[in-house]
């Protein structure tokens, strides 16, 4: 597989302090998931909120935490988001790759794609979109924010159809 | 059987400071007002999700014992950590279950554990061992007899509905974080 910006988002990460990566997969993140998965780095759990679960555990017991996730699965995490991870205020870093960001997607991605980014901004999560050009900064950015004790989310958009 | 509280009291004497993941709703409460403790670990929202937590706090704490308790509604929302928890096999993690065939938080609806065996399907996701207990002399005999055996272990307690309503836990949930941080960093 053809190295891109989603293995450097990877590695950076895993070299600054991320020890887990969990999450349920999402083709938009194909290339990042791989990454991990080659250097034995990733859990698959079977539900998006198991994983902000097992992120959860772990963060309790100081070990840096990411889950990454579709935006279909962002939908399914809402409460676990405001009840768990808000209410407690635990620090993760989620990774969401946004699905219907192109009006000619999938149309199961289409409305999903549309309210993300209100979604997100009504939960009062912080979040920035990582791309080829700012991917170190963004992670600069997220671990700032996870050293802050705040919870924060990279958002990579899906440019392609498939 | 007993009802959830006196079968939480005989647990806890028992197995008297060990770490503690509490499911929400009446099992949080519960535990609360029988025997607070630093570490135990609060659930106010988010159902289902007990184990889920313990997992992880169970594959970075691998010296230490976890100790899950949760409800037959609580894993029958997240039957998915069954097949996580037993792929990845924690040998420090025990799975209680508190099953009272209802939803007792939410006014006593019934769920469908009475239809089901929750421990047998564990044990298929590869728990080490599994047990259906439901008198105070099982539960006792069962806890000691864990004490040499590698998890992960699901006791599964049926327990009769009933029982006064605990009080709500008194402490915030950044309280209830911070004070079992702290305690998990010692060792």
């Amino acid at each position: 597989m053809i190295k891109n910006f989603q293995s450097n988002v990877f590695n950076f990460l895993l070299k600054n302090g991320v020890e887990n990566f969990i999450g349920v997969p999402d083709s938009t993140l194909k290339k990042f998931i791989h990454e991990g998965l080659t250097k034995k780095k990733i859990i698959i759990s079977t539900r998006e909120e198991e994983a902000i679960g097992i992120a959860v555990g772990m963060s309790l017991s100081k070990s840096k935490s990411l889950v990454f996730m579709q935006n279909a699965g962002f939908a399914n995490s809402l409460s676990t988001i405001t009840s768990l991870v808000q209410l407690y205020h635990i620090p993760i870093i989620f990774l969401i790759g946004w699905r219907g960001y192109l009006p000619n997607d999938a149309p199961e991605h289409k409305k999903i794609g549309k309210i993300q980014p209100q979604l997100i901004k009504n939960l009062g999560l912080i979040s920035k979109i990582v791309n080829e050009s700012n991917w170190k900064d963004s992670c600069l950015w997220a671990l700032n924010q996870n050293k802050k004790n705040l919870t924060c989310a990279l958002i990579i958009r899906r440019e392609f159809v498939d | 059987m007993l009802i959830r509280k006196e079968a939480m009291k005989v647990i806890v004497n028992e197995i008297k400071n060990e770490i503690i993941i509490a499911a929400n709703g009446f099992i949080s409460r519960d535990l609360f007002n029988v025997h607070d403790k630093e570490n135990n670990f609060y659930m106010i929202g988010s159902m289902g999700l007990a184990s889920s937590i313990s997992l992880g706090i169970a594959i970075k704490n691998p010296r230490k014992q976890i100790f899950i308790f949760d409800g037959d509604g609580n894993i029958l929302m997240n039957f998915g950590s069954l097949v996580t928890i037993g792929s990845i096999k924690p040998k420090n993690l025990i799975h209680i279950v508190f099953d009272n065939s209802r939803h007792a938080s939410t006014g006593g609806q019934p769920t469908n554990s009475k239809f089901i065996q929750i421990e047998k399907i564990a044990q298929k996701c590869n728990y080490s061992s599994v047990f259906r207990v439901k008198n105070k002399q099982e539960i006792i005999k069962v806890l000691k007899k864990i004490k040499t055996l590698s998890g992960p272990i699901m006791i599964l307690i049926k327990i009769n509905q009933g029982g006064k309503i605990g009080n709500r836990i008194e402490i915030s949930p950044t309280e209830i974080k911070e004070r079992f941080m702290k305690n998990l960093e010692q060792i």
